[in-house]
């Protein structure tokens, strides 16, 4: 088994005096013994009172915490109190941790995680972050159940959202993910997300986790997987999602995101050329929740890096867009920025045209996803003038037919992505 | 008389027969060694193709900027290059070898002249070649990175890096040829002095008043204006 090669011999010692299990939590880590204590006893209390007959593992992978964390994990043993309809475990909870390296890597946190759920044949399996400071005993659970009882294989978060909140994923990542992978699933790019103990053991199979993009991202890769395997994918409504700011380097999260989902477009085209319409998937919860607080933020700088970036990286963009998709974006890129309209067939054409690039190999692939930031912020800055008062109803109006545009000029991006060169 | 011209006519015609007789075989060797070198030249070409085909080294130039450059200068595709001067490196060996065993005596010399030069001018060119793959990757790094965070004049930053690494390479290549080696070497610290010395004095006289300004903004105000991008995920 390919898991023999890696783990190490404590933790598979203390896999192996656990047995088998039903239910896998897992939490990855790293120097986060100030919120630990709290998402552990969420968890408990998820198990306690909701599984109250199954095996269930919460195991700790951490990335060489300095502080306490492991010591926080090991030591505070779970108390038994009752739940709300007076129910108490049949069973103990096992926990188990381990460290999977010196620095932290979320790809190598997750092959610790799915190997152990392999290894102890774990039917429903979840990651929790420690970093969700309101997370709830509820969360577990709307990730788990429909795993557990209604046999998906992959369960994206959904997460409440003020309208200035995650704008990459709704004007880029959900509208690309679903036209491509044909599966209306939101946060493919999450932090909590639950899956099967049948997905756990493909995604082992797969050689790919020394891979960059997988270990930067691994749950979009997981998620892609699970679809392109043709396994069942869903999503459950958690709430609004409380963390402290972990930074909004653009740039950074583009190269993660983008980068990893290009990545992911390439070794998955099989799958998805073929392919056509999107279809929904199984929603446990609402679809979406949008509210209408946040303060917008400061346009005027994003207009004007836009601007720079489009006169400053001419050659680059002219080296992955086509001769007419860069001569429209030079041209509004020259408007008046109050009238400023990044058109949505302008985007998703810009889009595409990129996604064929960085699979043709036209520039180094680092610097092609980077080449696209400025344009990410023409689009943004569009955005946000056009939704500065808008309702959530507009918003989410307009996020529809902007996944319906990417969908409807899939044809194209084949057609560029087929051509030879 | 007559029979002295006829003895002397027998004897130079005695010579070049000689001569011929010794430098026609000499002739065969070299064609031979010349047939024998193509034929290993085109052996060698086609190994190296077909290595550097599965080696994909025309999407590592292509990533890395090189290819841009052939195709602006007319060139074929970089394995194409390589296999073609491995070929012309290989076959004009066979010739040099083929030419030296016609004992030409003012040939021999320049001869293994060339030859001692040839492993000088190969490394000069992958000095090159490095050199200018370098150049275009970090120059284009530095002008995305300077983009995306709103520097001012990232085109100039992003040339100086090119230009210093070009420069670098150029005289490193020249030194390996052993062209001019003192004048290369003081040409190129004379040029990269000036270049940092210009800069220090346009930037410390000529811009004070910028630098000052620069320097406040970047570090004593940093925090105050740091912008903030709205969350992505």
């Amino acid at each position: 088994m390919a898991e023999e090669s890696f783990l190490a011999d404590d933790f598979l010692r203390q896999l192996m005096s656990v047995g088998e299990v039903d239910l896998l939590v897992g939490i990855p880590t790293y120097n986060n013994a100030a919120t630990l204590g709290q998402t552990l006893q969420s968890v408990e209390e998820s198990l306690r009172q909701n599984f109250v007959r199954e095996r269930a593992v919460i195991l700790n992978v951490d990335g060489g915490s300095a502080d306490e964390t492991r010591q926080l994990f090991v030591q505070s043993g779970g108390r038994r109190d009752a739940g709300p309809r007076g129910l108490t475990s049949l069973r103990t909870t096992h926990r188990i941790s381990c460290e999977y390296g010196k620095a932290p890597s979320q790809g190598l946190a997750l092959l610790n995680i799915v190997a152990a759920a392999d290894l102890l044949r774990a039917k429903a399996c979840a990651v929790i972050s420690p970093t969700t400071t309101n997370l709830t005993p509820s969360w577990v659970v709307n990730l788990l159940r429909p795993v557990y009882s209604e046999r998906l294989d992959f369960v994206a978060p959904l997460y409440a959202r003020s309208r200035f909140q995650g704008l990459l994923a709704r004007d880029l990542l959900y509208p690309m993910s679903r036209a491509i992978f044909g599966q209306r699933v939101r946060e493919i790019y999450c932090e909590e997300w639950g899956f099967s103990g049948r997905l756990a053991s493909q995604c082992l199979e797969k050689e790919v986790w020394r891979e960059e993009a997988v270990r930067a991202r691994p749950e979009a890769w997981m998620a892609v997987t699970a679809i392109g395997g043709g396994l069942k994918c869903g999503q459950s409504f958690l709430g609004p999602k409380i963390a402290p700011p972990t930074g909004t380097d653009i740039v950074e999260i583009i190269r993660q995101t983008v980068g990893n989902f290009f990545w992911c477009m390439e070794t998955n085209q099989a799958t998805w050329l073929r392919g056509s319409n999107s279809q929904p998937v199984p929603t446990f919860g609402p679809d979406h929740e949008l509210s209408l607080d946040g303060v917008p933020p400061s346009q005027e700088k994003i207009f004007e890096l836009f601007r720079s970036g489009v006169s400053e990286l001419e050659p680059i963009l002219a080296s992955i867009l086509a001769q007419d998709t860069h001569a429209e974006i030079k041209a509004i890129a020259l408007s008046d920025r109050s009238k400023f309209h990044f058109p949505a067939e302008l985007w998703v054409k810009t889009v595409y045209e990129f996604a064929a690039s960085y699979h043709h190999a036209v520039l180094n692939r680092y610097h092609l996803v980077q080449a696209l930031v400025p344009l990410y912020r023409g689009q943004l800055y569009s955005f946000l003038l056009e939704h500065a008062n808008a309702s959530a109803e507009a918003m989410e109006t307009q996020s529809e037919a902007l996944c319906q545009e990417f969908e409807r000029q899939k044809p194209y991006l084949v057609e560029r992505w087929k051509v030879k060169r | 008389m007559k029979e002295v011209i006829i003895q002397g006519l027998r004897q130079a015609y005695s010579n070049l027969v000689r001569m011929f007789a010794e430098f026609l075989p000499r002739l065969l060797v070299m064609l031979v060694i010349v047939i024998v070198g193509l034929l290993v030249a085109y052996v060698l070409r086609a190994i190296l193709r077909a290595v550097l085909h599965v080696t994909r080294l025309d999407r590592l130039s292509e990533e890395a900027g090189a290819s841009r450059f052939l195709r602006m200068a007319a060139l074929p595709s970089m394995t194409e290059l390589l296999s073609r001067s491995l070929f012309w490196v290989t076959w004009s060996g066979f010739i040099l070898i083929g030419i030296s065993v016609l004992g030409v005596a003012g040939l021999q010399e320049q001869i293994s002249r060339l030859f001692l030069l040839l492993p000088a001018i190969f490394i000069a060119i992958l000095i090159l070649f490095v050199g200018l793959v370098t150049a275009n990757f970090l120059s284009r790094a530095a002008l995305l990175a300077a983009v995306n965070a709103g520097y001012t004049s990232p085109k100039l930053l992003s040339w100086s890096i090119r230009f210093v690494i070009w420069a670098l390479a150029v005289s490193m290549a020249l030194e390996q040829v052993g062209v001019a080696r003192q004048t290369v070497l003081a040409a190129f610290s004379i040029v990269f002095g000036a270049l940092m010395f210009g800069l220090a004095i346009a930037f410390g006289l000529g811009g004070r008043e910028l630098a000052r300004e620069f320097l406040e903004r970047n570090l004593r105000d940093k925090k105050k204006e740091k912008y903030e991008e709205p969350q992505p995920l």
